[in-house]
């Protein structure tokens, strides 16, 4: 039995049983780990930047090798080649972005090329939706970080904050919590817009009775105390939080809002995900000003995001925090090749991702997209790069997930992808021995999948309910040597625990299976 | 008063409830239906008794409509209604009216909540905006049709309300039934349609069959649905938006449906083929069920129990077949019924931002009259807020509507998180002890004065504390609340002080020495009040 490390490991041992001053304790915390050589996962830090609407991804990152048939598919918003600032031979970056070639020069800002997924869905929605959850076959009803939560503190929210926990497990800023967290029962986010403002709501007297009012009262309750509670932190860890940099623009609500984010980390918050969100990516028309490509809408997001990201970094840098912190940006999809009349470009397919922390081990990941000198009506840039395996190699190699883990939160087959070098704290994936068997994703809202190992031999997989009784065949016949991922017909089971039945001729294995709603 | 016990048996009953006609029982039949009932409309329906205002409720006002107010509108002149304006010609131009557009339709939209009579309309449009969730599509004349097209069936018969649902422009163009043709067919309405708006997704008992229909029903119905095209958008010449059939972009194969829909065939029917589809899906009484079910869940429980299922919606299924599916008389059955007045379901639902953000205002008698600019740009101030909060018109998350009304196990819960209880806290403060919202130099916020004037008994501050609680909680705050409500409302001083102070106020209202120190304490009352767990229920 492989022993799972819990995705998010707070402070908590050292504070079980002892009692908690808040403020001390936040500042011994801090002092500890900037004088802790050998940093694990405990005290590590996910940032994740979303580019609302949909960011072109070729005016981002700009293939050189490609640019005269670019000039053929987007001449009238394509970035003068003299203007494009070089990364490399192959790349550069849009002539805004001198934040992050910094970065990318500095080894702390790796590029991603061509990252999305099969069968591209082109709904904003529907695509936002994918890459929240990390679920394409599934409905997405839980967020990819949101599953990892829920199997560690699978009674979340109730009893929450304790001792043990008493930070949120991850912070959206704005007024929403992110869909990335969401969980079966409840969202593993708080929202934060100013982690300054001050929490002290009013609460009542009022019991739960067992009717469903005296169920929604007692919910209430638990609201108020957890935002008082969570308030309270993260209020005190900004107010104990430190910020160096000097780089921040007050005027760009991205470098405020990391600004905030280095605050309270720097303050002891425990949480261990950050996600900010950046809207108005989806650049239809007036993408760029006619006769002048380098400005307008498009190029005032990506130096937005450009100078918020190298000042954050650069802040970390000061604060001795670079080595606890990685970040990512991502957005729903990418944009069309050809650009349309009206300055812009319509809604594409992949396109580039960044990592950006001192961590991140590799500067180009991938290749340029091929670009053809005909416009293709609607083409979009294949994808290179599955966005879920990005996400997994994150889980496993940043915050030292299992791999067998990983593997139940999602539909496919993962490739990992190494992204942090010497910091990855990951343990290889290992060999399925011929006893075990892994569903995923478990828990499963449709249908999900079961890969065990057979040697040549009779196979017959049956899911069976508590009672003991068959509610699934899934599979009967023979199966060659090797490891066999059998997709299991699920979806229409009622939620509750099952057990799938591998029998071989070589031995039984039994596996749990979760179905949710 | 309140009632807090939880004991006996739950009521399934659909015969006409007879038992006690209370303040607590008008109240909770208001707050359901309504987006604030004040204290007035609450003794005044138990007065009437229920039968009287149920039949009230059950009435849809006429509105006026939607003005232009925005120095952006060039077309339509300031003070006009827009929605038969044409578009400017140029395009940059054309977006800037658009936008002014649609600020004057959320102005217009959010002004009828903040004017609602005793009647159950403005509850039902958001109903039907959650039903046929759309967005605003790029022209805001076609939207506004889209709800003229809610309000006029808002309680009318359902089966013609998706007859022209799905001919409607805002529609063709959000779910791409405009795009939808025998060249390059697309499936979205058709699923929509069989998915959300009719029969309802069941089970999956085989491949691509959901019980009420199968993969083939919506290819079918993709065909069915072919022919529509959309005339006038942003046009500077068509002073309308319009569905125009145009047969050589209709399939005109035989299509054949499912053995759910008895296999039959739809030939080619032109420009009503679609309406022929309909009546044969409304054939299904699995329709019937599956709108009670999304009745009951919005105006009774989310729970939907085996005995909810057996007693109470198949009962209203029946009166909606029975009566060709006119939607009033099952609402009329369901107002009036045993079960929607058992103590069980009251205060079963948690407040959606619309409701509590309009519960506040309304319930407090505060109904904006300033110039029509002012007015709607203060509403809009309340969209940005309900759009923080979760829940704006014109902006469902998805075609399915907001997840608090249909999305288990949470259901209205979702409505809430530690984010949002402060978001709503601070805007209750904001609309209590602030300045309310400013717009050139006038102020929007509760009417303290006008609310407590017209209590039973302004001067008793036992009273004052009673009324107010009734009115904003369904099953009121327990003692310890009340009196330190009380001790807020008199400052901690004895209650005849209270009564000296409002007296004096009273004699001479418009005296701020008198009037400023009792409009706090009830603004503080308020703002504690709002700042419950318990108002948040409904």
């Amino acid at each position: 039995m492989m022993k799972r490390r819990n995705f998010v490991k707070s402070l908590a041992l050292a504070s079980a049983g002892t009692p908690i001053l808040l403020n001390n304790m936040k500042f011994q915390s801090v002092g500890k780990k900037l004088f802790n050589v050998a940093i694990g996962a405990e005290d590590r830090v996910l940032i994740i930047i979303r580019l609302n609407g949909g960011n072109d991804g070729l005016n981002t990152v700009i293939p050189r090798d490609q640019y005269s048939n670019l000039s053929i598919q987007r001449n009238n918003i394509l970035i003068p080649e003299p203007s494009v600032l070089p990364l490399t031979t192959e790349v550069g970056f849009h002539p805004v972005m001198g934040g992050m070639k910094g970065m990318f020069d500095q080894g702390k800002l790796g590029i991603i090329q061509n990252v999305g997924y099969p069968e591209q869905n082109r709904s904003h929605f529907r695509s936002m939706d994918i890459w929240s959850s990390g679920l394409i076959d599934n409905p997405p009803a839980t967020g990819w970080l949101g599953r990892e939560l829920d199997l560690s503190y699978p009674n979340y929210p109730t009893d929450y904050p304790n001792a043990t926990y008493q930070d949120p497990f991850a912070i959206s800023m704005g007024y929403e919590v992110s869909a990335t967290c969401q969980g079966l029962m409840a969202n593993f986010c708080h929202a934060v817009n100013n982690p300054f403002d001050v929490y002290n709501l009013s609460t009542s007297g009022s019991v739960n009775d067992g009717t469903y009012y005296g169920s929604h009262i007692e919910y209430l309750t638990t609201l108020i105390n957890q935002a008082n509670e969570y308030g309270g932190q993260i209020n005190d860890a900004a107010n104990a939080g430190n910020s160096l940099s000097t780089l921040y623009d007050a005027n760009n609500p991205l470098a405020v809002q990391l600004q905030y984010v280095a605050k309270m980390i720097s303050g002891g918050l425990e949480s261990k995900v950050y996600v900010l969100n950046v809207n108005g990516f989806d650049t239809h028309d007036s993408q760029v000003i006619g006769g002048a490509t380098t400005t307008g809408t498009h190029a005032d997001l990506m130096k937005r995001v450009s100078d918020a990201v190298s000042a954050f970094q650069n802040d970390l840098m000061l604060l001795g925090l670079e080595d606890r912190v990685a970040g990512m940006t991502f957005s729903e999809f990418g944009r069309q090749v050809a650009s349309n009349a009206s300055l812009g470009t319509d809604h594409g397919d992949a396109a580039p991702l960044f990592l950006f922390g001192s961590c991140v081990d590799f500067s180009l990941m991938g290749t340029n997209p091929v670009i053809g000198n005909t416009i293709i009506n609607q083409e979009g840039i294949p994808m290179q790069f599955d966005f879920r395996d990005v996400y997994a190699s994150i889980l496993k190699d940043w915050f030292g997930v299992a791999p067998s883990e990983i593997q139940t939160l999602f539909e496919h087959t993962i490739t990992y992808h190494n992204l942090f070098g010497a910091c990855a704290v990951g343990t290889k994936e290992e060999e399925l021995s011929q006893s075990k068997a892994l569903v995923y994703p478990n828990p499963a809202f449709g249908n999900s999948t079961v890969r065990f190992n057979a040697q040549n031999e009779w196979v017959k997989i049956d899911v069976y309910d508590v009672n003991n009784k068959i509610v699934a065949a899934v599979y009967d016949g023979n199966l060659s040597q090797g490891q066999h991922d059998v997709p299991m017909e699920i979806k229409t089971l009622a939620p509750g625990q099952y057990f799938v039945r591998i029998q071989k001729s070589s031995g039984t294995i039994t596996t749990k299976l979760s179905k949710v709603k | 008063m309140p009632e807090n016990e939880n004991g006996g048996a739950i009521s399934y009953s659909m015969t006409p409830y007879s038992g006690p006609w209370t303040k607590a029982h008008a109240a909770h039949l208001l707050r359901r239906t309504m987006f604030g009932p004040t204290n007035q409309q609450i003794l005044d329906a138990v007065s009437a008794g229920m039968t009287t205002t149920v039949t009230n409720l059950l009435q849809i006002p006429a509105v006026g409509l939607p003005i232009t107010y925005h120095p952006d509108e060039t077309i339509a002149s300031q003070g006009a209604p827009w929605n038969t304006s044409v578009y400017p010609t140029d395009p940059v131009e054309s977006q800037t009216v658009h936008s002014a557009r649609i600020g004057s339709l959320i102005g217009w939209m959010y002004e009828n909540i903040n004017n609602e009579q005793v009647s159950i309309a403005e509850k039902m449009c958001l109903f039907w905006q959650n039903h046929f969730a759309s967005n605003a599509t790029f022209d805001a004349r076609a939207t506004y049709d889209y709800f003229a097209l809610i309000r006029t069936y808002a309680l009318g018969n359902f089966k013609q309300f998706v007859k022209d649902m799905t001919v409607n422009p805002n529609m063709l163009i959000f779910l791409d039934g405009a795009s939808n043709n025998p060249f390059s067919p697309n499936e979205n309405y058709a699923r929509e349609f069989l998915e959300l708006f009719t029969i309802g997704k069941g089970p999956q008992i085989g491949p691509g069959d959901y019980t009420n229909y199968t993969e083939e029903d919506v290819a079918a119905g993709a065909k069915i649905f072919t022919g529509f095209l959309v005339n006038g958008l942003r046009s500077d010449s068509d002073t309308n938006v319009t569905a125009v059939f145009t047969p050589i972009l209709h399939d005109t194969s035989t299509k054949t449906l499912s053995a759910h829909f008895g296999s039959v065939q739809v030939p080619d029917g032109g420009a009503t083929e679609y309406s022929n589809y309909i009546d044969i899906v409304f054939q299904q009484d699995e329709v019937a069920k599956f709108i009670c079910r999304k009745f009951y869940r919005y105006f009774v429980n989310y729970d939907l129990t085996a005995a909810v299922e057996t007693n109470v919606i198949e009962e209203m299924a029946s009166t909606f077949i029975a009566n060709n599916y006119d939607v009033l008389p099952v609402l009329l059955e369901l107002f009036q019924s045993e079960h929607f007045y058992d103590i069980s379901v009251r205060g079963a639902l948690i407040r959606g931002p619309l409701d509590m953000l309009y519960s506040m205002v309304n319930g407090t008698e505060s109904q904006n009259a300033f110039s029509l600019a002012t007015d709607y740009e203060m509403q809009t101030y309340i969209y940005g807020v309900s759009t923080a909060l979760g829940q704006a018109y014109l902006e469902p998350p998805s075609v399915a509507g907001w997840p608090a009304y249909y999305q288990e196990p949470s259901f209205s819960r979702l409505w809430m998180n530690a984010t949002h209880v402060k978001t709503r806290f601070d805007i209750s403060s904001f609309f209590t002890l602030y300045t309310g919202i400013p717009v050139g130099g006038d102020n929007w916020k509760v009417n303290a004065l006008g609310f407590l004037d017209n209590l039973s008994i302004p001067a008793d501050p036992v009273q004052v504390i009673d009324d107010i609680v009734d009115v904003f909680c369904p099953k009121g705050v327990d003692a310890l609340q009340k009196l330190i409500l009380k001790s807020i409302l008199t400052n901690g001083q004895p209650d005849f002080e209270w009564t000296i102070q409002y007296n004096d106020y009273a004699a001479d209202p418009g005296n701020p020495v008198v009037a400023d120190p009792v409009k706090l304490r009830v603004e503080l009352v308020l703002a504690r009040v709002f700042q419950t767990p318990e108002f948040h229920t409904m």
